[in-house]
C-alpha cells in the first residue's frame, strides 16, 4: 500500500481542537477549584460552569491497548476528552455532573487507581532506566512500581502535611527534574571506569574525552593513544563514558542508589531548592529494592509525624536544622554529604550554632 | 555563485573533516562563507537542500549533533541508494 | 512466538500500583519487539545491569532530531530489540487530546512499532518506544499526513512544554498554551534541525506554582506573575476562618509578613507581596491576582552534568506576553545569537553565562541590571569597571557638583 504523502515543519497540531466545550467557553476564565477527593476536583468559572476532573495513575509506560481502554472510558463519559499531567497521570475531564459517579465506578471496576490530587503523594517523575537507556545505573519504572505499592495509601487516601514530590534518576544525567523533589533518588556508579584502549583510537576524540570530565582526571596516554584516569580525581560521574563508548563503567555489584531530600520546584512560601544528599548508597536489589523502598517510606513517616501543615519536606528541615533532621530520621551522616565539589563554600557551616 | 557549484565547495569541506572532526551546521557556514567569500545564509540554503534529498545528513553522537557525508547503509535505507 | 520466563518483573505485577510490567505484556501479546524486549528487561534484572548501546544515528530525511536511536547489544538473543529506536511525537499544548485522535495514533504505532509508549516523556513529547530503522520513513508519512509532527532531540531547540494554564487553572497569568503553541511554531526549524551547540529547552508555566517545573529543567523557564493587588472577597475569607486557623496557616506563613487578620478582616500590605501565590493557593476562593498580568523569564537551569546543578536565574523581571509575542520572540533570537557566539559544543546556556558573565549576557541581549535578579549583590570587591562605566560615574559626579546634590 502507497504511503502517503510525508509533511514537515508543521509542527504540532492545534490545541484547541482538543478542548472540550466546557472548556473552550470558559477558557481563561475560571475562578476557583475544590478539591472533593484525593482523586476529584472540580474547577468553576466565572460563568458558574462547572468541570469536574478525575485524575487517574500511570505506570507511564503505557500500552497502546491500556490508551485505548482511556479512550473508550473518554468516549463514555467525557465526550471523548481527557488530558494527562506533566507527572504522567490521566485526567478524565466530566462536564455533566450526572456521569461523574458512573465514571468512578467504572474506573474502579476496571482497575484503574484514582488519587494524588492535593497534600498527597502522586507519580513519580522518572525516565528509562534498563528498560530502554544505555547510561541506566538501574531501573526506573520498576523501583517507581515498588515504591508506589508500599506508598499506595498517601495516593488514595492518607493525607501529609503538604504534598511530597517523588523522582528517579536512573543516572546522574538526571532526565527528570529530580534534582529539585521532596525525595528523590539518583542512581550512581561508585567505580572508575575501564577503558578499552583498542576501540578508543578509532571511536574518541581524545579532546572531547579529555574535556568532558567535570574533575580533570583524565589525560593522554600517548604510549597507548588512549587515556588514562586518576583514580584519586574521579567521582564516576560517567560523562567520559557519555561522549566515548569504549569507556565503560557498568559495575553490577557496585552501581546503586543514593537518596536525596529536600527540594522543591514551586516558589510559594521558599525559594526553589535542590534536594541534598543523605543516604549515600544502598545496593541494587531487583525487583523491588526492600532497602531503598523502606528508606523512602521512614522518610515520609518522619515528615509526616513532624512537620506543620503546609511545610515542604525542605521547608521543615530547614526550620529545624539538618543537623536534627539526620537524628530525628535516625540516618548515619557520612562524608559523602559533605560538598567536595561546587557547592562547598556554600553549604559549610560558617557559626558555631547549632542543634545537638 | 551557482548553487551547484557551492554545494559542491561545502561537500569537499565536509569531506575534508570526514573522521578527524564532528563538523556542525554552522562550522560548515562559516567555513565555507569565508573561503569562498559568499553569505553565511546562501550558504546554510545551498546545506539544506543538500540534507533534505540525502546528499548530507545530521549525525549524532558524543551528546552533540552534527553534520556528515551518509554511510551506504544510511542511503540505502532511505532508498536513495539501490 | 517466543515463550520468557519472566519471575523477576512478574514480580512487579503484583500491588496496587499500575504496573509496567502487565503493560508490556499487553503490547507482548501482539508484536514480537515488546516480547523480547519483556525477555531482554528480565536479563536486565538477573544480571543487574542495562545492555542497551550508545544509540545509533537515525532519523528522518531533513530532520536531524525527533528520533533516538536504540540498539541492544544482545540483539542475537533477543532479535526483536536489536533496534529499538524512540520516536518523538510532539504533543499539543497542555497535553488534551481527544480519544479519536489518540486512537489514530495508536493504530498507526501499532502497524509499524512495538505497542509501547510513554504518554508521555519528560520532555513531553508524546513518547513512542520502540521501532526498527526502516519503520521510520514510514512512521513519519503517516503521522505528517495527518498532522502530528516530530519533536526536538539533539543539539536543537526540545519540544516546549506548559502547564494546562487557562485550559483549566484560575491562577494562570498569561496563556501558557497558546504561548506554547505560537512558539513551536515559529521555531520549527530550529527543532527539527540541530544548530546549536546544545539542547536548548523552553517551559512555561502560568504561575510561581510552576507545574512544569520549568525553574529546574529549561533553559528558558517562563513563569507566569502580576503586578497589580492580590483582591480579597471578605466573605470568602469569613467561610474559610471556619476550617482553617487563618493567623497560622497563611499570615505567619507569609515569607514577606505583609498580611494581618485580626479575626474578622484579612489585610495585605500588596507594596511588599513578592507574589509568592502561598495564600492564594490555601485560599483560592477568597483571593486573586489582580492589574497587569506577564511572567518572569528565568534562564539557565540544568541537570548536574557537567559541573553542578543549576536553577534558572531571574533575567527579565516582567514581561507582557500576548499573541503575537514579538517582543519574547526578538529577544530568544538574540540570547540563541549570544549563545551561539560564545558557547563550545555541549555547553549549556546557563553554563556559557557562568563562564562568560551575566554581564556579557545581559549587555548582549539589552536587558539592563535590576535588583530583582539577584538574592544579594555580589561579596568580593573583584570587579570589572569599563571606561564607560567610569566616566558615567565621573560625569554622574560632575553632575553633583552642579546641582550641589548627591545621586548615589
Ligand atoms: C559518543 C558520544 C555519545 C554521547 C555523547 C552520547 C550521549 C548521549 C546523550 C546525551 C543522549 C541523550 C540525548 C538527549 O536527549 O539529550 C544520547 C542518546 C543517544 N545516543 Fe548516545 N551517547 C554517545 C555515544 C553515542 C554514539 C557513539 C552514538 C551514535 C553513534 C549515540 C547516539 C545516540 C543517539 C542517536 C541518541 C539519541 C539522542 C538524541 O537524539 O537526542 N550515542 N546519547
Ligand atoms: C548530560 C546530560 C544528559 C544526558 C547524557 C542524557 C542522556 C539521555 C539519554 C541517553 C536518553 C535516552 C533514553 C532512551 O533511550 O530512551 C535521554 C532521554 C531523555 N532525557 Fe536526557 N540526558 C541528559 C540530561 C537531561 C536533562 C537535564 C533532561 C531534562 C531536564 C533530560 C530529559 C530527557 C528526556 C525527556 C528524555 C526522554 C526519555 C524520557 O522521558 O524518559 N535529559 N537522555
Ligand atoms: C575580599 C577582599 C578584601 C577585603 C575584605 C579587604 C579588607 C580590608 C580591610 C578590612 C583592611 C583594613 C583597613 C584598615 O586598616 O582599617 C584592608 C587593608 C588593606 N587591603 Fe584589603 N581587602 C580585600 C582585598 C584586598 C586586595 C585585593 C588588595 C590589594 C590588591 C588589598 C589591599 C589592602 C591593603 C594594601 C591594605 C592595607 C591598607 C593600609 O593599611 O593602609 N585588599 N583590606
Ligand atoms: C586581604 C584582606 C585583608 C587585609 C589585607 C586585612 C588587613 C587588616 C588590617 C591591616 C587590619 C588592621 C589591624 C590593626 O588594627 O592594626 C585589619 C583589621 C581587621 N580585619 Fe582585616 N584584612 C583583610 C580581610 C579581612 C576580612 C575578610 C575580614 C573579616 C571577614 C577582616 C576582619 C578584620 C577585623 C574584624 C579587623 C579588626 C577591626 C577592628 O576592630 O579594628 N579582615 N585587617
Ligand atoms: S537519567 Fe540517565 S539512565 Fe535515565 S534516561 Fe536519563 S540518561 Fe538514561
Ligand atoms: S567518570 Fe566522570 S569523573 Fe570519572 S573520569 Fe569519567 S568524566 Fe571524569
Ligand atoms: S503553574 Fe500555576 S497557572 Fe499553571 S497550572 Fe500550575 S498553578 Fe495553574
Ligand atoms: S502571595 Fe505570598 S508574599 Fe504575597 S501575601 Fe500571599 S503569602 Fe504573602
Amino acid at each position: 500500500m502507497a504511503l502517503p504523502q510525508r509533511k514537515t515543519d508543521i509542527g504540532p497540531p492545534h490545541y484547541k481542537q482538543f478542548l472540550p466545550a466546557v472548556i473552550q467557553k470558559n477558557y481563561g476564565k475560571w475562578k476557583y477549584h475544590e478539591v472533593l477527593t484525593p482523586g476529584t476536583m472540580v474547577h468553576v468559572g466565572e460563568s458558574g460552569d462547572k468541570l469536574w476532573t478525575v485524575r487517574v495513575a500511570s505506570p507511564r509506560i503505557l500500552s497502546t491497548d491500556t490508551i485505548r481502554e482511556q479512550c473508550d472510558i473518554a468516549e463514555k463519559y467525557c465526550d471523548g476528552h481527557l488530558r494527562y499531567t506533566t507527572r504522567n497521570n490521566v485526567e478524565f475531564l466530566v462536564a455533566d455532573e450526572k456521569k461523574l459517579e458512573p465514571l468512578k465506578t467504572e474506573l474502579k471496576a476496571k482497575g484503574f487507581k484514582m488519587g494524588g490530587i492535593g497534600p498527597h503523594i502522586t507519580n513519580v517523575v522518572h525516565t528509562q532506566g534498563w528498560v530502554h537507556c544505555h547510561s541506566a545505573c538501574t531501573d526506573a519504572s520498576g523501583l517507581v512500581k515498588a515504591m508506589m505499592d508500599e506508598l499506595y495509601e498517601y495516593f488514595e487516601t492518607k493525607s501529609l502535611p503538604n504534598k511530597v514530590r517523588l523522582a528517579v534518576a536512573c543516572c546522574v544525567n538526571m532526565c527528570g527534574a529530580v534534582h529539585c523533589s521532596d525525595i528523590a533518588v539518583v542512581a550512581v556508579h561508585t567505580k572508575v571506569p575501564n577503558i578499552n584502549h583498542e576501540t578508543f583510537k578509532n571511536m574518541c576524540e581524545l579532546p572531547t574525552v579529555i574535556g568532558s570530565c567535570p574533575t580533570r582526571a583524565i589525560s593522554p596516554d600517548p604510549a597507548k593513544k588512549s587515556i588514562k584516569i586518576n583514580a584519586d580525581k574521579c567521582m564516576y560521574c560517567g560523562n567520559c563514558f557519555t561522549v566515548c563508548p569504549p569507556i565503560s563503567i557498568k559495575d553490577p555489584e557496585r552501581d546503586g542508589v543514593a537518596i536525596v531530600v529536600g527540594g522543591k520546584i514551586n516558589s510559594l512560601r521558599t525559594s526553589p531548592k535542590f534536594s541534598k544528599l543523605v543516604i549515600p548508597y544502598i545496593s541494587n536489589e531487583p525487583p523491588r529494592w526492600p532497602k531503598v523502598v523502606a528508606a523512602i517510606k521512614h522518610i515520609v513517616e518522619v515528615y509526616a509525624k513532624n512537620a506543620k501543615k503546609h511545610e515542604r519536606v525542605g521547608e521543615w528541615i530547614e526550620r529545624i536544622g539538618w543537623e536534627r533532621f539526620f537524628s530525628l530520621a535516625n540516618i548515619d551522616f557520612t562524608f559523602q554529604s559533605i560538598d567536595d565539589f561546587t557547592f562547598m563554600r556554600d553549604t559549610l557551616r560558617t557559626s558555631a550554632t547549632f542543634k545537638w | 555563485m551557482e548553487i551547484t557549484e557551492l554545494q559542491n565547495k561545502i561537500y569537499a569541506f565536509c569531506e575534508a573533516a570526514k573522521g578527524k572532526k564532528k563538523l556542525k551546521e554552522k562550522d560548515i557556514i562559516k567555513g565555507v562563507a569565508e573561503a569562498e567569500s559568499v553569505p553565511g545564509d546562501e550558504v546554510k540554503k545551498a546545506l539544506r537542500a543538500m540534507i533534505d534529498v540525502g546528499k548530507l545528513m545530521y549525525s549524532y553522537g558524543g551528546g552533540a549533533s552534527s553534520v556528515e557525508i551518509p554511510s551506504e547503509e544510511y542511503l540505502r535505507e532511505k532508498g536513495l541508494l539501490k | 512466538m517466543k515463550k520468557y520466563n519472566t519471575p523477576l518483573i512478574d514480580d512487579l505485577e503484583k500491588g496496587p500500583w499500575p504496573s509496567f510490567v502487565t503493560e508490556m505484556k499487553k503490547a507482548a501479546k501482539r508484536s514480537e519487539m515488546s516480547n523480547d524486549a519483556l525477555g531482554h528487561l528480565e536479563k536486565c534484572y538477573s544480571t543487574k545491569m542495562g545492555y542497551w548501546k550508545h544509540g545509533g544515528i537515525v532519523g528522518v530525511l531533513g530532520y536531524g532530531g525527533g528520533v533516538i536511536g536504540r540498539y541492544s547489544e544482545l540483539g542475537n538473543e533477543f532479535p526483536g530489540v536489536a533496534h529499538f529506536h524512540t520516536v518523538r511525537l510532539n504533543q499539543p499544548s497542555g497535553f488534551f487530546y481527544t480519544s479519536k485522535a489518540l486512537k489514530e495514533i495508536c493504530d498507526i504505532w501499532d502497524k509499524y512499532g512495538s505497542g509501547l509508549t510513554n504518554v508521555h516523556g519528560s520532555t513531553g513529547d508524546l513518547v513512542l518506544l520502540g521501532t526498527k530503522t526502516e519503520a521510520l520513513e514510514p512512521i513519519f508519512a503517516e503521522y505528517s499526513s495527518r498532522g502530528w509532527d516530530l519533536g526536538g532531540s539533539g543539539s536543537a531547540l526540545r519540544t516546549p512544554s506548559c502547564c494546562v494554564g487557562p485550559g483549566r487553572c484560575e491562577w494562570t497569568n498569561y496563556d501558557t498554551l497558546d504561548l506554547t503553541y505560537n512558539l513551536t511554531q515559529e521555531f520549527q526549524d530550529e527543532l527539527h534541525r540541530p544548530t546549536f551547540s546544545y539542547k536548548f529547552k523552553i517551559k512555561s508555566s502560568g504561575c510561581a506554582c510552576d507545574c512544569v517545573a520549568a525553574i529546574a529543567r529549561a533553559d528558558l523557564s517562563i513563569i507566569g506573575t502580576w503586578k497589580g493587588d492580590i483582591k480579597i472577597d471578605q466573605a470568602e475569607v469569613k467561610n474559610y476562618a471556619k476550617t482553617m486557623d487563618i493567623n497560622a496557616e497563611i499570615v505567619n506563613m507569609c515569607p514577606t509578613q505583609c498580611m494581618s487578620y485580626d479575626g474578622k478582616e484579612l489585610k495585605i500590605n500588596n507594596k511588599e507581596c513578592s507574589r509568592c501565590m502561598h495564600c492564594i493557593t490555601r485560599m483560592t476562593k477568597a483571593l486573586r491576582p489582580s492589574g497587569e498580568r506577564g511572567a518572569t523569564l528565568c534562564m539557565g537551569s540544568k541537570a548536574p552534568i557537567v559541573v553542578g546543578s543549576l536553577l534558572s536565574w531571574v533575567i527579565v523581571p516582567f514581561i507582557k506576553l500576548e499573541a503575537p509575542y514579538t517582543e519574547l520572540k526578538d529577544l530568544i533570537r538574540k540570547i540563541w545569537d549570544w549563545w551561539d557566539e560564545n558557547g563550545k559544543p555541549r555547553e549549556r546556556i546557563g553554563e556559557v553565562i557562568e563562564i562568560k558573565g551575566m554581564r556579557s549576557f545581559l549587555e548582549a541581549i539589552g536587558v539592563p541590571p535590576q535588583p530583582q535578579q539577584i538574592k544579594e549583590p555580589r561579596k568580593d570587591p573583584f570587579m570589572f569597571y569599563t571606561e564607560e562605566d567610569v566616566a558615567s560615574y565621573k560625569a554622574k559626579e560632575a553632575e553633583e557638583k552642579k546641582t550641589g546634590k548627591y545621586k548615589f
